[in-house]
């Protein structure tokens, strides 16, 4: 008996009423303080930092919101073709929506990266740590934070300047900056990270990702064509093209070159040795994408896009040229009234589409009769309908309904294409060919036609095209100089912007979509493109609205962006 | 309600002996016929109508009139049995008497009926607290294995609803008192003293019973109360020589209601419907011409005629895919044996059950296995030294598909009903994106074992010198692992090429290699307390307070290990795959949380008249910042025995007992993460440069220093009582409930443009909440039927008070405040336009036609926008919900009928209004059904691909409904029969069903408890079983 009282009091004893067991720190997470105060930790921080740069891998890719394809739905990135976005729906076309809503918003996640690169600079001013690449990554945090601004002034004008953090309780009030700023504050960061960063890294080099100074002079050439086109340089100053031809001039001779091949330009893992690319998103097999389960079709268990929402466009086919240097049509008229007639010299054939086509056609887009991984693609329908090829939308919800597929980025022969594998060919942001076009554009708008003609023939040089004639001047080279972006750069996020900041979007964006229905009848078959989308482009549309909750939230001194009152 | 159960329940368990006792009686002869009469009367004189007066082991037997008389013919030497509910009953030898008056005893068992509540047990004369219990034996009548399914409907103020009926995943989502706040309202759950999990696995042969704490008595659960507390108390030993029990049951499911989706011609017709209106309507085309030409019609008539008629089911099939892959029933069984006795000094309790569950997929590797265990003991050491153990355990493996059941679902209810299932010649089809459920055993599985371990030492010493006064202590430790395997496999199925008439073989969507995740989780609760607990009377005054300390630790870990590219899977183990270091993962991660916390209770009532209640908790509970993790949470409580009152029991003879009480207290609710109060980074957010991952590092939320627990203040009023003599029995509670300091983040007042990484929650949130309780009872007996009947309702509405909300100026009908929690934001429909007048008069939003919905211009602004939405004031969690139980019992015959049900509950269900649309999924038949068409302009559903600004009130459908939910009838195998095959103890036969019969008032197309018709179905059970007991 005693015993077993001795052994109770034992236990209440050993068990008595400390305040101890209240005192568990985390063990699965770290403390802010760890963060500053371990070189590997503060590394790691500003590793994360890079995740603000949003690839265009996303279940919803940006060409849904332009004329690159058609976009089968109405809602997410389909409100923008439909002329329905607003201030209240625009928060579901954002990066850090599930589908990534084709990068369109980008408020959010841009404001919560300035302050994560805010506060790593604050730290960085007062840190006691001490070590080798500090610099560096000080420069590389300017890199991004210039990224984050020029993200937010092509989407919404001037935004204000943050350049601090706030905390909770702080007082804050804050006004949009004007555009000008805007780009002067872009400037003076890449200048700060052009000092301090090594020029670049081989696209094989175990650093390639990383910011580097002719990342910085890439950003600043795309920033500064911005800035002189037409949307943000009502008076044509010339100084302004002339600062954006100067920063193209800039990366000339950097040591990049165009790589050889346009197909595998972009469907190489991450790591294969590429010359042309300045900057890009890389992945690994463990952070890897899906592109082309997303946008293939049926026949490789793929989604069209998801909705079948990327097909690309009968608009983006017909702007190919002819092998012979000559576009298929010619347009008359603009937006919903638009016609196009056969273009004589180009030797088109209406009823063989795709034939001496410019190269970038089949390495851009699948069309019926196109070989690609070992299949031969069929999108064509009886004339009653009831038989059709493997590959048209009668076949599948998953083939889009244009018939076309996207064939850029997508895997060659030797990558199985599977839900399983994992996709590592990087997204691009800079790349020689784009700085090359930016160029040509400036040197164009300063009156140096015959510089601007040599560059657009370099990038159709790669592909075998001919050189653009002499004879192309004045707005017939100015449009075969918008065109050539639109052709090298489908897909690649441009065209929403270029055709905004150009001031086309009114006629551009306001053209119907068209497919393109194949009949065939025994052996014959007939092309008959299809109109498949009305679309509405307002002129507000040129920049996007900013949310209703968060001008609410920030008791609206930030006003809303022109037109979206 | 239960009382009675229980005196029902005792009767029963006397029959069989007291008709060994008759039959014994038989073999000495019968006597001589007499007349014999005379009055039975109550302790008080009272005469009793209603009586029974049984000749014992025969069917001859009457009733007392009003004046208490009886009359009955009888041989001289029988015995007669008289018996009343509420009464003991009573045996009497004639023995050659003729008249025979009889006073019959209250039943005291009754009286000392006791209630448990937290810490302890109260008698429930005396009991002041919203305290409601269910008695194990009531929850074995539900042939339902999952406990949570069975306590729906029975406890008023309890809400469980199950929205799920797959086996081992059909946890009902239980509420108590509904939605007290818009954080978590899981209510804690208290099984033998510690908060456990697995409430729904217990062995329901084990539980003694189930009592809830709804109001303020939470309280002495300090920071844990705040939802309602569930205890569970399990079975003890008892003392006498072993007696075995054993029951065997063997069930078929189904489910209660699978959906009618479209067939092949009506899917084709509805689907060449919405492509029209997608892209000809508005080209000026009509709808004849569009049929009549082939490049613009998308499903010909000749090849809907093929659809219909079967001549072509390769490329013209008409499959109904619920036919092909569901079965018409999967077997359920259950086996429990129990074996109870022991001594004066020492007496043991040791259980077993068993129960399998099979998937109601033909193609599905769907297993459901749990077994558990129970050995109680309780020993007296001395007269003042009483130690026990009670360790259970609960084994379960769930084997599943790996794909998650909503996705087969839809897979299944969503596929076209043009793609084939199965070709005539065998050969599985991909069906809807390659993702067949035919398919699902070729993809692997995804297999649990979970096997909780429980185990709980006490020990209670009453102090020698100290009249009334002991200590309880018990130590508890509770291991659980959790083994989580997952296989995913490639599958292939064959694909007919129209092009090339051959079955392609193709590669499913899923794996493209054999991948294996392994993962163990382990779970630890180390749970120690000690009370000190006084209880003693002095004269008329009772006295009873017990103070005690709780410590509470506990913990996780898992570890996870994942390869691919397994030579073969054959050998599903992880060293089977591959070694390549890009094929190999693994994780794992821990946490800790502990508590500590002083509490106590003070009771003291006079002539259990006056009672008057106080307890409370001082909790401290580590998710809080130091110098804050304490609170007080206090409860007070009154009541007053009014049929105690000399001056009630002679005003109101009729009333048996009759009660007010009153209780008020706070209790907290801390079910929120842990550190809030502490900035903290996280590892993840990689990046990759060159082409690996560089690690990274991200930060939680911005910390809150100030955080702490939601206060719920709670008050509680109530009447119950019962009258003749428990004929009828009542209880009445209304409660009124504040929740306070609700954890919401400011999320929608503080601009993104700051850049937080997450705002912290802060104790901001207010949400009121009142409603009401009533159960009702009645029982009898009328010549050899014994009866009775119960029902119960509670209704329970919110209001969130404060929710730091994006202000609405422009319509501030959209706000969440002044509405009840889970509210959502709808159009209002006003049917459909059905002509094209009313479509020109009437505000519409483009895209907008003929046979949409009419959506009413809420701020009559003229146009259709956001701010036409408001807020919808029922939710999908019912503010009324009912059970009504009843139960006869004729000779040897038993028979229970439970119905339940809920109102004021309403689900929108937007995969109903999906007909028609663009991506190729099926509809249901009764979203169809008298459509707008052009060739039914009258239409009362919208057309095909009906366009919609947002989700309206048309698909918000009124969920009420009542279903007969368990229904048992069982035999007593007669002793005669019994002892002739050599068992001297029970048989019982019987028969049961589980949600047997559902009406359901709008949602009729499928289960009304589910939101969505896109998931596992709650399941219709039917059983057969078998006690016996020796």
């Amino acid at each position: 008996m005693k015993k077993i009282i001795l052994l109770i009091t034992l236990i209440c004893a050993s068990y008595s009423c400390s305040d101890d067991i209240l005192e568990i720190t985390p063990i699965d997470q770290i403390s802010e303080a760890s963060v500053w105060s371990d070189v590997k930790l503060t590394t790691a921080y500003h590793t994360e930092m890079y995740n603000v740069l949003q690839h265009g891998f996303k279940i919803h890719m940006q060409s849904k919101a332009t004329d690159e394809a058609f976009n089968s739905i109405n809602w997410d990135i389909g409100l923008i073709p439909r002329g329905d976005l607003n201030a209240n729906n625009v928060g579901s076309v954002a990066n850090n929506h599930w589908t990534g809503g084709g990068n369109v918003y980008f408020w959010n996640t841009g404001f919560s990266y300035l302050r994560k690169i805010n506060l790593f600079l604050e730290k960085m001013e007062i840190t006691e740590l001490e070590f080798e690449n500090k610099d560096q990554l000080i420069g590389e945090a300017k890199f991004l934070r210039a990224f984050i601004y020029f993200e937010f002034i092509k989407r919404f004008g001037g935004v204000p300047i943050i350049d601090q953090t706030y905390n909770l309780g702080d007082e804050f009030s804050f006004t949009r900056n004007t555009f000008e700023e805007c780009v002067a504050f872009i400037e003076s960061n890449l200048n700060d990270a052009i000092m301090v960063l090594p020029d670049k890294y081989a696209s094989t080099d175990s650093n390639f990702g990383r910011a580097t100074a002719d990342a910085a002079k890439a950003l600043k050439s795309r920033t500064f064509l911005y800035a002189a086109s037409p949307l943000w340089n009502e008076s044509n100053d010339e100084a302004k093209w002339q600062k954006a031809a100067d920063a193209a001039e800039d990366l000339l001779d950097s040591g990049y070159s165009l790589h050889p091949d346009y197909e595998t330009l972009f469907n190489q893992p991450s790591g294969s040795a590429n010359n042309e690319l300045i900057f890009t998103r890389q992945f690994s097999t463990t952070n890897f994408h899906q592109a082309p389960m997303h946008n293939l079709g049926r026949r490789y268990g793929a989604y069209g896009g998801w909705w079948s929402s990327n097909g690309p466009s009968q608009n983006l086919v017909d702007d190919y040229d002819m092998i012979n240097g000559e576009p298929p049509f010619i347009y008359s008229g603009s937006g919903a009234n638009i016609s196009k007639t056969v273009n004589p010299e180009s030797g088109y054939d209406p009823q063989d589409p795709y034939a001496n086509r410019d190269p970038r056609l089949d390495a851009t887009v699948i069309h019926d009769e196109s070989e690609y991984h070992g299949d031969t693609f069929e999108m064509w329908v009886s004339p009653d309908g009831s038989t059709y090829g493997f590959d048209t939308y009668k076949q599948s919800s998953d083939n889009p309904r244009s018939n076309y597929q996207m064939r850029k980025f997508m895997p060659d022969a030797n990558t199985p294409i599977s839900w399983q594998e994992n996709y590592t060919n990087p997204w691009i942001f800079f790349r020689l060919g784009e700085i090359y076009l930016n160029y040509a554009e400036a040197k164009f708008e300063l009156g140096d036609e015959a510089t601007a003609r040599l560059y657009v023939s370099k990038v159709r040089n790669r592909v075998g095209m001919p050189d653009l004639p002499d004879t192309v001047t004045g707005e017939d080279l100015r449009k075969r100089i918008y065109n050539e972006r639109r052709i090298e750069l489908a897909f690649e996020e441009h065209r929403y912007w270029d055709v905004r900041r150009w001031e086309i979007a009114e006629d551009i964006e306001n053209r119907p979509i068209y497919g393109m229905d194949i009949i065939k009848d025994g052996d014959d078959k007939t092309y008959n493109p299809v109109l498949l989308l009305e679309r509405t482009f307002l002129p507000k549309m040129s920049l996007l609205p900013i949310e209703t909750n968060e001008l609410n939230r920030n008791n609206n001194s930030i006003s809303q962006t022109p037109g979206w009152e | 309600m239960q009382q009675k159960l229980k005196i029902f329940c005792t009767d029963l368990n006397r029959f069989p002996a007291v008709t060994m006792f008759i039959l014994l009686l038989g073999f000495s002869g019968y006597g001589q016929e007499i007349a014999l009469s005379g009055t039975v009367t109550d302790s008080d004189g009272m005469p009793l109508p209603g009586v029974n007066v049984i000749e014992l082991g025969t069917t001859n037997g009457v009733v007392t009139d009003f004046d208490g008389n009886y009359q009955i013919s009888v041989p001289s030497d029988a015995v007669l049995q008289i018996s009343f509910i509420g009464f003991e009953t009573k045996e009497i030898e004639v023995d050659g008497q003729t008249t025979i008056s009889v006073t019959l005893q209250e039943d005291q068992s009754q009286l000392d009926e006791v209630v448990v509540v937290g810490y302890g047990s109260q008698k429930k004369l005396t009991l002041t607290g919203s305290v409601v219990d269910v008695e194990g034996e009531e929850i074995t009548k539900s042939p339902n294995p999952n406990i949570t399914a069975s306590l729906q409907g029975r406890l008023p103020g309890l809400v469980a609803v199950q929205r799920s009926g797959e086996p081992g995943r059909d946890d009902a989502n239980i509420l108590i008192r509904g939605t007290g706040t818009t954080g978590d309202n899981a209510p804690l759950i208290i099984i033998d003293g510690v908060e456990r999990s697995s409430m729904g696995r217990l062995n329901p042969e084990d539980i003694e019973s189930v009592s809830v704490l709804k109001d303020a008595s939470a309280a002495i659960y300090g920071a844990r109360g705040g939802n309602g507390v569930i205890l569970i108390t399990t079975k003890k030993g008892k003392i006498g020589k072993p007696e075995f029990s054993v029951s065997y049951n063997s069930a078929f499911n189904s489910p209660t209601q699978v959906p009618d989706m479209l067939d092949a011609p009506t899917y084709a017709r509805v689907y060449n419907e919405g492509n029209y209106y997608r892209n000809y309507r508005d080209a000026g085309i009509s709808y004849d011409d569009y049929l009549a030409t082939p490049t613009q019609v998308f499903y010909s008539p000749e090849d809907i005629e093929k659809y219909r008629n079967g001549s072509n089911p390769v490329e013209f099939p008409n499959t109904d895919w619920i036919g092909d892959v569901m079965k018409d029933y999967s077997l359920q069984q259950r086996l429990t044996t129990q074996v109870t006795g022991g001594s004066e000094a020492v007496q043991y309790l040791l259980s077993f059950g068993a129960t399998t569950q099979d998937g109601n997929f033909k193609k599905m590797p769907s297993d459901y296995k749990q077994f558990n265990f129970r050995g109680k003991i309780d020993v007296d050491i001395n007269e003042n030294l009483s130690i026990g153990a009670n360790i259970s355990a609960i084994l379960t493996k769930r084997e599943y598909t790996n794909i998650p059941n909503d996705i087969n679902f839809v897979n299944l209810l969503q596929a076209s009903p043009l793609l084939v299932s199965r070709y005539p010649n065998g050969l599985i089809a991909p069906g809807r994106f390659g993702e067949n459920p035919l398919l699902l055993d070729q993809r692997g599985y995804n297999t649990t074992y979970d096997e909780p371990v429980y185990s709980s030492f006490t020990a209670t010493y009453k102090i020698p010198f100290v009249d009334g006064l002991r200590i309880d202590a018990s130590y508890n430790y509770d291991l659980s692992h959790v083994h989580q395997k997952r296989l995913s496999l490639p599958y292939t199925y064959h694909e007919y090429n129209v092009n090339t008439q051959e079955y392609d073989l193709k590669q499913g969507t899923g794996a493209s290699t054999v991948e294996l995740w392994d993962r163990y989780t382990r779970y630890t609760t180390k749970l120690f307390n000690y009370r000190l607990t006084y209880d003693k009377t002095f004269g008329d005054h009772h006295v009873q307070a017990m103070v005690g300390q709780e410590t509470q630790e506990n913990t996780s870990s898992y570890a996870e290990a994942y390869r691919r590219n397994f030579v073969s899977p054959a050998i599903d183990q992880i060293n089977a795959g591959s070694t390549d270091p890009d094929d190999k993962n693994n994780s794992g991660n821990a946490t800790a949380t502990a508590r500590n916390n002083y509490l106590g209770r003070f009771n003291y009532d006079f002539k259990s008249k006056y009672l008057f209640e106080f307890l409370f908790r001082y909790e401290g509970s580590q998710n809080f910042p130091q110098g804050q993790r304490y609170g007080f949470f206090p409860s007070i409580q009154g009541g007053w025995v009014l049929s105690q009152e000399k001056f009630i029991k002679d005003a109101l003879p009729f009333v048996s007992n009759l009660k007010v009480r009153a209780t008020y207290g706070k209790v907290g609710n801390d079910r929120i993460a842990q550190y809030q109060y502490l900035q903290l980074f996280g590892l993840g957010g990689n990046y990759v440069f060159g082409s690996s991952d560089a690690p990274g590092v991200t930060s939680g939320v911005l910390p809150n220093p100030n955080v702490t627990w939601e206060v719920s203040t709670k008050t509680d009023f109530g009447l119950s009582g019962s009258l003749w003599d428990g004929l009828l029995g009542f209880d009445f509670t209304y409660f009124m409930e504040k929740r306070t300091d609700i954890l919401a983040t400011r999320n929608l007042s503080i601009p993104s443009i700051v850049g937080f990484p997450g705002l912290p929650d802060e104790n901001i949130g207010k949400v009121d909440n009142h409603g009401y309780e009533i159960s009702l009872s009645h029982r009898n007996t009328v010549n050899e039927l014994n009866y009775s009947v119960s029902a119960n309702m509670g209704y329970v509405r919110s209001n969130v008070v404060f929710l730091d909300e994006t202000p609405n100026p422009n319509a501030p009908w959209k706000n969440v405040e002044g509405h009840p929690v889970g509210a959502g934001v709808y159009y209002q429909a006003d049917g459909i336009f059905n002509t094209q007048e009313e479509l020109d008069a009437y505000p519409h939003q483009d895209g907008t036609g003929l046979g949409d919905i009419k959506i009413v211009d809420y701020d009559g602004d003229g146009d259709i926008d956001q701010d036409d939405q408001f807020r919808f004031d029922k939710t999908a969690t019912p503010e009324i919900v009912f059970g009504m139980n009843t139960n006869f019992e004729w000779r040897n015959l038993d028979l229970n009928l439970f119905f339940q049900g809920q109102t004021n509950v309403y689900t929108y269900d937007g995969d109903f209004a999906n007909l028609g649309n663009a991506d190729f999924t099926n509809g249901f038949v009764m979203r169809a059904e008298d459509r707008w068409t052009v060739d039914n302009p009258d239409g009362t559903m919208p057309r095909a691909d009906t366009f919609s600004p947002g989700a309206s009130t048309f698909f918000l459908y009124d969920a009420t409904f009542v279903r007969l939910k368990s229904m048992e009838l069982g035999w007593t195998v007669p002793e005669n029969l019994i002892s002739s095959v050599g068992l001297n103890n029970s048989v019982r036969f019987y028969a049961s069903g589980f949600n047997l019969l559902t009406w359901a008032k709008e949602r009729k197309w499928s289960d009304p408890e589910g939101t969505t018709a896109l998931v596992y179905p709650q399941l219709r059970t039917i059983n057969l079983g078998v006690n016996v007991k020796f």
